[in-house]
Formats: C-alpha cells, sequence, structure tokens
C-alpha cells in the first residue's frame, strides 16, 4: 500500500512536469512569434525587451525563446513515453 | 576599402588558426590590428561582416571533418525521437543530445550577451588581459583534472558518451559563452571543461570541435544578411579572400589538433597565452 501510493504519487508528479513542460514550451513559442513579429515598442511592457518608440524586432530573444520552447516540448516528448520492456541478455 | 586583400589573408589565415587552438581567436582579431597599427576596431560592422565569413569557413570545415560523426549523431537523433528514448547502448543519440544539451545554455547566453560584451570588452588593451587569464585557465585545467591522460581504445565517440553526464555538458557548453569576452578561447574552455568533467585530452578536444560546430556555424548564419547586405558592401571579395584563407588553415588545425592531443596536452598553449597576454599588456600599457 505505502509502495504504490509512493509510486502513484511518482506518477502524478512525471504527468504533472510533462504538463508543465508542454505549457512552458507552447507559451515560449507563442513568445518567439511575438518578438519576430511585433517592434520593441509594441510588446507588453511585462516582455523583456520592451522600449517606448523603438521599432527595433528583437530577433535573438525571439530565437533564445524559440529554442528553449523546442526543449520543452523535446522534454516532455521524451518523459511522456511509457515505460519500454527490455528484452534479457543472451 | 575598408580592408585590403593584404589584411584579410593575414586576418583569414590567423582565424582559422586562432579559432580551433585554445588561444582566442576573437582575442587575436582584436590584438593583431593594434599591433600593427590597422585602422580596424572589433566593433566596425564591415569587420563583423568579415568574421562572418571567416566564421562560416571556420564551421563548415568542421562540419566537413566530422562529416560522419555528424551523420551518425543526426541518425542518432532522429531514433530516439522516434523510439521516445535513449537506449542505453545508442551512444550516437547520447553523444547528440548531449551535444544539444551543451549547445542551447551557451547559445540562449550568446543571443542575449554577445552585443553586451563586445561593446564592453572591445579594447585590445581587455583582451590581451584576458589572454592571459586563458592561459591561467588552460593550466589550472590541466592541473586540477580529474584523471590522469592516458592512452585511450574504441571509438572516440562512444568513450564521450559514456563518460559525460547531461550536467557534464550541460557545464562544459555553457562554458562556451566565455568566448563571448574577447581572449577567452571557445575551444580552451571546453576542452578544459572536459578535462575536468573527466575526458582525456583527446576526447575534450574531439566533444569541443563538436560542441563548436553548431554554434560558429549559427552564429554566422544568423549574421549572413549583414554579408549579402548592404553593410557588405565593398567588405565581400576581402571577405571572400579571408574565408578562403581561414577554412585552409582551419583544416589544417583540426588535423594537427587532433593528432596532437592523442599524446599531449594544453599546457603549451597555456604558456602561449600567458606570455603572449603577458607580453601585449605591457605593450599597450608603454
Amino acid at each position: 500500500m505505502g509502495a504504490e501510493s509512493v509510486s502513484f504519487g511518482a506518477v502524478e508528479r512525471g504527468r504533472l512536469l510533462v504538463w508543465l513542460a508542454v505549457l512552458v514550451g507552447v507559451a515560449l513559442i507563442v513568445l518567439a512569434v511575438v518578438y519576430w513579429v511585433e517592434p520593441a515598442k509594441s510588446l507588453p511592457s511585462w516582455i523583456p525587451g520592451h522600449e517606448a518608440g523603438s521599432n527595433h524586432h528583437h530577433v535573438k530573444h525571439g530565437i533564445a525563446a524559440f529554442l528553449v520552447g523546442v526543449a520543452c516540448l523535446v522534454f516532455a516528448w521524451f518523459r511522456s513515453a511509457g515505460p519500454r520492456p527490455r528484452s534479457a541478455a543472451v | 576599402m575598408p580592408i585590403s586583400y593584404f589584411q584579410a589573408i593575414v586576418l583569414g589565415l590567423l582565424q582559422g588558426v586562432s579559432e580551433l587552438f585554445p588561444v582566442s581567436s576573437l582575442g587575436h582579431s582584436v590584438i593583431l590590428p593594434k599591433l600593427l597599427g590597422w585602422n580596424i576596431h572589433q566593433n566596425d560592422s564591415y569587420f563583423i561582416t568579415f568574421l562572418v565569413a571567416t566564421h562560416l569557413a571556420t564551421a563548415l570545415v568542421l562540419l566537413g571533418f566530422f562529416w560522419r560523426d555528424w551523420v551518425r549523431i543526426v541518425r542518432g537523433l532522429g531514433r530516439s525521437l522516434r523510439n521516445r528514448e535513449i537506449a542505453p547502448d545508442d551512444t550516437d543519440a547520447k553523444l547528440g543530445w548531449l551535444l544539444v544539451v551543451g549547445t542551447i545554455p551557451a547559445g540562449i547566453l550568446g543571443l542575449l550577451l554577445e552585443h553586451k560584451l563586445r561593446s564592453v570588452f572591445a579594447s585590445a588593451q581587455s583582451a590581451a588581459f584576458f589572454l592571459m587569464i586563458n592561459g591561467l585557465l588552460l593550466f589550472g585545467a590541466e592541473a586540477l583534472r580529474r584523471r590522469a591522460p592516458q592512452p585511450e581504445h574504441g571509438d572516440p565517440d562512444n568513450r564521450v558518451a559514456r563518460r559525460l553526464s547531461w550536467r557534464d555538458a550541460a557545464g562544459v557548453g555553457t562554458l562556451q559563452a566565455a568566448a563571448l569576452v574577447p581572449g577567452i578561447s571557445r575551444s580552451g574552455v571546453t576542452m578544459g571543461g572536459g578535462l575536468l568533467v573527466g575526458l582525456s585530452n583527446e576526447d575534450a578536444a574531439r566533444f569541443a570541435f563538436l560542441l563548436a560546430t553548431p554554434i560558429i556555424g549559427a552564429a554566422a548564419a544568423l549574421k549572413l544578411p549583414e554579408l549579402f547586405g548592404s553593410q557588405g558592401n565593398g567588405v565581400r571579395g576581402p571577405a571572400l579572400v579571408g574565408a578562403l584563407c581561414a577554412a585552409v588553415t582551419a583544416y589544417l588545425s583540426v588535423r594537427f589538433l587532433m593528432r596532437f592531443f592523442e599524446t599531449n596536452r594544453l599546457t603549451p598553449f597555456a604558456a602561449y597565452c600567458l606570455a603572449a597576454g603577458l607580453a601585449c599588456t605591457l605593450y599597450f600599457l608603454v
């Protein structure tokens, strides 16, 4: 019973981590698109890179956000795969 | 013309060697024009455009030199994504993901800090000072290494994949960002980091060169529009000549270094950086 509840807790935590990674990944990719499309003056003030009156596009910020977003999705992809049966060594 | 063909040849030859030898290419390309009295500065847009071409050439040479390894690595990455796991015996996939883990933090730091660091540490004086620091770092890495160097057998990519943990790869990869400071060598800090996490000199050099390829290539590709845009006007000819020279010396350098590190250490490069950095610092002071 104790071992089962520990195992269930670990599975739940694992699932939560996967969903968190997917959410963060998608949010960062959206943020990357915002960086590429919007000039610095049009970015929301709470986003790093906002500069009033600036027409500069933060392309590098966008690439950085995109890379981390993709990394989060790849992490979720591996993490959400179920346990694999291993063939016995010959 | 902002850069003459003679200057392009000298800087191209220097770039190919110093990008791969652990002696800081950026540091040398800042110090040498100052020593020779050339009116070329690190932050001049035409010089950045010139450097894009020479870096791209170096990255292509590295890609070509390790082509078979990259084919195996990319296949391993694809296999692991398809199977949604990195099989314990799939060292190509493990090495591929180690390179990804090592490249992402350095890439992000580079994207966010490159401009600021370039403007703060643009002078030849600071490059000479950091060249000395680079020498001390290389000496320190050899002194603090986890195990004594010994000849190793088998496939070097397998050895690297088996010995490095994810945390090791992230740490060694992140060190590359230190090379944004002119005078600190990217290959030097990654080789030093490799030694500190238990790789042999040969394997540390191999991992450093594999790590360097995507980051140098991506940095150059990101600035390619400047080379082909209006900023490249008047520099494209010298940039092409410089890139060809860089390609030749980069090929000879990587060939030499892979053999050199089979039996030798970082110590000669550490001594060179310390001596050259000290001499240039004193020269610029007086």
